[in-house]
């Protein structure tokens, strides 16, 4: 299987602002890939260069098989984009816009655009101007979804969708999904990434931090346990593996990393076992674990957000 | 809380967030008649050649509509006479779309929201934008006073040009307030705000140019020469105009008080469900998004080509008693021209000007296009930038052609209704259209700038409003003529005084050509905002 997306080291400053170090990211053929980072992590900058809306400073990137810059138009036939933050033609209608852009992309199904409509509840008769945040972001996803296309970018899509509208989004993607389509979904909505997304990447300050699918990454996350035990424990303040440890009397909380599971139970379980809980890792354990390690950058990630 | 709790920390925001744009305004606006006084004396030495420029204005019609009459041969008199109208002009839009600025566009951007939810009065926002507006056209007013006296001009005169400019600044600051009330967008207010001055404009100049002094009268841009600066100042002419700024910012009070916010008074209509079947093309895309404006621009011309036409021609066929003029006519065309074909070209030439502004408006859409982030939608579609680009400036070139095919034909129509001579139609069409290349030239600029250069894509006005002034004092005689030839116009032939030329014509289209094939290979060649 050939990969629709695959760039290494890339590279992109504006100014003294490292926006892009050295990022490699991989989309295979027919995967949802979860494209996730804090603010200002480069998402929406490694999505304009895929578009080639920006050349990137050193570093490949491909596309379908072709270069981004130099075959953009050749390229852009054969996917679709949704922007995190839609704004459309004041005076077009959100079904002129709809249709337009479809032409423009060589086609639109008008079956699916009328069932898209009515299941995303947009009036298309209303004017740009008329539109909250949301049915832009709709008429744009609308467009992008009726078209015959074989990669779908989108960046932050459902960032101004309401719960209801969220699940359309989310069975929508299910069914391009279920057609072989290949999606990169930038998002901030872990749910939304744990429920459609076949691998995730992570990046953050310009560069790939984690990558692969949910499983593997679960894998390393840590379990949060609690037990009651009968006597006081010994010997766990030295174990591998073992974060946050906490011990009040016989009672036990930690963190416990996949790989030294055995031993903490096996501990634990010497000391007499009367009540256990232990909480499977989530992905936004994950996330929140890389996001704060991102602090320091913070000042920087703010500076490149004022550009 | 009372409606105008707040108004004092929006006034500070206000001013913090134009921190750079009043003083570019305000300065040059309150310093240049005094450099207008000078060249002035400079040329005009003896009360005998001050007499003879001033009689030759009032016997061009073309003059008298652009500037209004002069009301006393005097440096002052004169000095009044070339500002009152520009002045007016300069005051009372930057005005006016300051207003616009901190309030319709405010509310479309989502900015007062913001602001609302805030301590601040239902009417805290207006209040707080003509408060400043208001604010600023006085300083200019004291200052522009100050700067003419120390120069040795009368002091009353020196006051009451400065009063009657910012009269012009205030009513259409107040004029700003209302139409941002009565509008659904930005555009549509800046639309609506300029074609009520172009109608005041309009009102006054045929009223001076065909002598009928009530017609001027009906303008607030009558009232604030009929101040009659450096002339035997009529300082009661000042209550009616503080009368209407008053009359019109209660208006608009009274509309904010009535309306949601970010609503207008009209109620939003529907679109169509499904898009037409030719919008299919960014082609199609870029006339749709100009088409409004290319109607509107045409419509206005015609209007004023209608009029100017008829005004400037009548009771014009026969001779002229000043001897000066006839010499400057016959400099131009010869012996044998006429001189209602000098004023019907001259007039031409002063609204192909504002043709080349709406020229700069079209390209510039580029830029907004891009920096909405509009312009991404459609390119990541298959369309190129470089077809993305041209689009617009097909659109951009061609509406300016339509807007000079609408002023020819009105212009003509307007002087043969009145001398009853239809057969000179195609020729002062073609005097109109002769324009188009220089136009393109100016648009050209701004296309390059917006393509090649995005954050300097502004400078396009910077261009023209140096040209414009290039033009004021080479007319004054106070620029070297070789860098008169940097104005396109400069090298437009009079057609209508029997010059032709093509040379000049294919160089500026080339010229055109290059600057807009620039833009294209930097839009081509650069990042996108």
């Amino acid at each position: 299987m050939t990969n629709a997306i695959s760039v290494s080291g890339l590279v992109k400053t504006f100014g003294r602002t490292r926006a892009l170090d050295g990022l490699d990211l991989t989309v295979g053929t027919g995967e949802v890939h979860g494209f996730l980072g804090p603010n200002g992590a480069g998402k929406s900058t490694t999505v304009r260069i895929l578009l080639g809306l920006m050349r990137a400073d050193s570093g490949r990137a491909s596309l379908l098989g072709g270069d981004p810059w130099a075959d953009a138009t050749d390229l852009h036939r054969r996917l679709a984009y949704v922007p995190g933050d839609v704004t459309l033609w004041p005076n077009l209608s959100g079904g002129e816009v709809i249709d337009l852009l479809g032409r423009l992309r060589g086609g639109i199904d008008a079956q699916r655009r009328k069932s898209l409509l009515e299941r995303f509840e947009l009036d298309p008769r209303k004017k740009g101007r008329a539109y909250s945040k949301g049915n832009r972001q709709k008429v744009a996803l609308v467009a992008a979804l009726a078209s015959d296309v074989e990669l779908l970018i989108l960046d932050e899509p459902t960032s101004g969708l309401d719960p209801l509208m969220e699940a359309v989004f989310r069975d929508s993607v299910a069914e391009e999904k279920a057609r072989g389509r290949t999606v990169l979904l930038s998002s901030h909505i872990l749910s939304e990434v744990e429920a459609l997304c076949d691998r995730v990447s992570i990046i953050r300050g310009g560069s790939l931090v984690e990558t692969g699918t949910l499983a593997e990454l679960r894998h390393l996350t840590r379990t949060s346990v609690t037990a009651d035990l009968a006597h006081e424990p010994d010997g766990l303040t030295g174990l591998p593996g073992i974060h946050d440890l906490r011990v009040e009397g016989n009672r036990v909380s930690c963190q416990v990393e996949p790989a030294h599971l055995d031993e903490l139970f096996g501990r634990l379980a010497a000391a007499g076992l009367r009540n256990v809980t232990a909480a499977p890792p989530t992905l936004e354990d994950l996330f929140m674990r890389h996001y704060r390690t991102a602090q320091p950058g913070g000042r920087e990630r703010q500076h490149e957000e004022a550009r | 809380m009372s409606a105008l709790t707040g108004a004092g920390v929006l006034a500070r925001l206000i001013v913090r967030r134009d921190r750079l744009i009043l003083p570019v305004w305000a300065l040059p606006a309150a310093v240049y008649p005094t450099s207008i006084a000078g060249s002035t004396a400079a040329l005009y030495p003896t009360a005998e050649s001050l007499r003879s420029v001033a009689g030759e204005a009032m016997a061009n019609p073309a003059q008298l509509a652009t500037r209004g009459p002069v009301f006393d041969a005097s440096v002052g008199g004169l000095t009044a006479w070339t500002v009152g109208s520009s002045g007016a002009m300069l005051l009372g839009l930057v005005s006016m779309l300051l207003v616009i600025r901190h309030t319709r566009v405010d509310e479309e951007s989502g900015r007062r929201e913001l602001l609302g939810a805030g301590v601040v009065g239902r009417h805290a926002p207006l209040a707080a934008v003509l408060g400043v507006v208001f604010a600023v056209n006085l300083l200019i007013a004291v200052l522009m006073s100050a700067v003419l006296m120390s120069a040795g001009l009368p002091a009353a005169g020196s006051i009451a040009l400065g009063l009657s400019l910012a009269a012009a600044g205030c009513t259409f600051a107040a004029v700003g307030a209302v139409v941002a009330q009565m509008t659904r967008s930005a555009v549509a207010a800046r639309g609506a705000g300029v074609a009520v001055f172009i109608v005041f404009f309009l009102i006054r100049a045929v009223g001076d140019a065909g002598g009928a002094d009530w017609l001027s009268w009906l303008s607030p841009l009558g009232w604030t020469l009929r101040l009659r600066p450096f002339a035997g100042e009529r300082w009661w002419v000042l209550a009616p105009l503080l009368a209407l700024v008053a009359l019109l910012a209660t208006a608009a009070h009274a509309l904010t008080a009535r309306r949601d916010l970010a609503a207008g008074l009209l109620p939003p209509r529907l679109g169509p469900a499904t898009a037409a079947p030719g919008l299919r093309s960014p082609l199609a895309l870029a006339w749709r998004l100009h088409r409004g404006q290319v109607a509107a621009w045409s419509a206005g011309f015609a209007v004023g080509g209608l009029a100017l036409g008829g005004a400037v021609s009548g009771g014009l066929e026969g001779q002229i008693d000043a001897p000066q003029i006839m010499d400057m006519i016959a400099r131009v065309g010869g012996e044998d021209a006429r001189p209602v074909d000098f004023f019907l070209n001259y007039l031409l030439s002063m609204l192909a000007w504002i043709v080349a502004a709406y020229g700069i408006v079209s390209a510039l859409r580029l830029r907004s296009e891009e920096s909405a982030g509009r312009a991404d939608l459609v390119l990541a579609t298959t369309v190129s930038r470089a077809r993305w680009a041209l689009s617009h400036l097909v659109i951009a070139a061609a509406g300016p052609g339509a807007v000079l095919v609408a002023l020819g034909t009105a212009t003509g129509l307007g002087y043969g209704l009145s001398t009853g001579d239809l057969d000179r139609l195609p020729q002062v069409l073609g005097g109109a259209l002769i324009h188009l290349p220089a136009v393109w030239v100016m648009t050209g600029i701004a296309a390059a700038l917006a393509g090649a250069l995005p954050r300097l894509a502004m400078a396009g006005w910077g261009v023209w409003v140096v040209f414009v002034l290039l033009d004021v004092f080479g007319m004054l005689g106070q620029v070297d003529g070789t860098l008169l030839n940097v104005i396109p116009f400069t090298h437009v032939p009079w057609v209508l005084l029997g010059q032709m030329s093509t040379v000049p014509l294919v160089g500026l289209t080339a010229v055109a050509a290059v600057l807009t094939a620039l833009g294209v290979v930097g839009l081509r060649r650069r990042d996108l905002a």
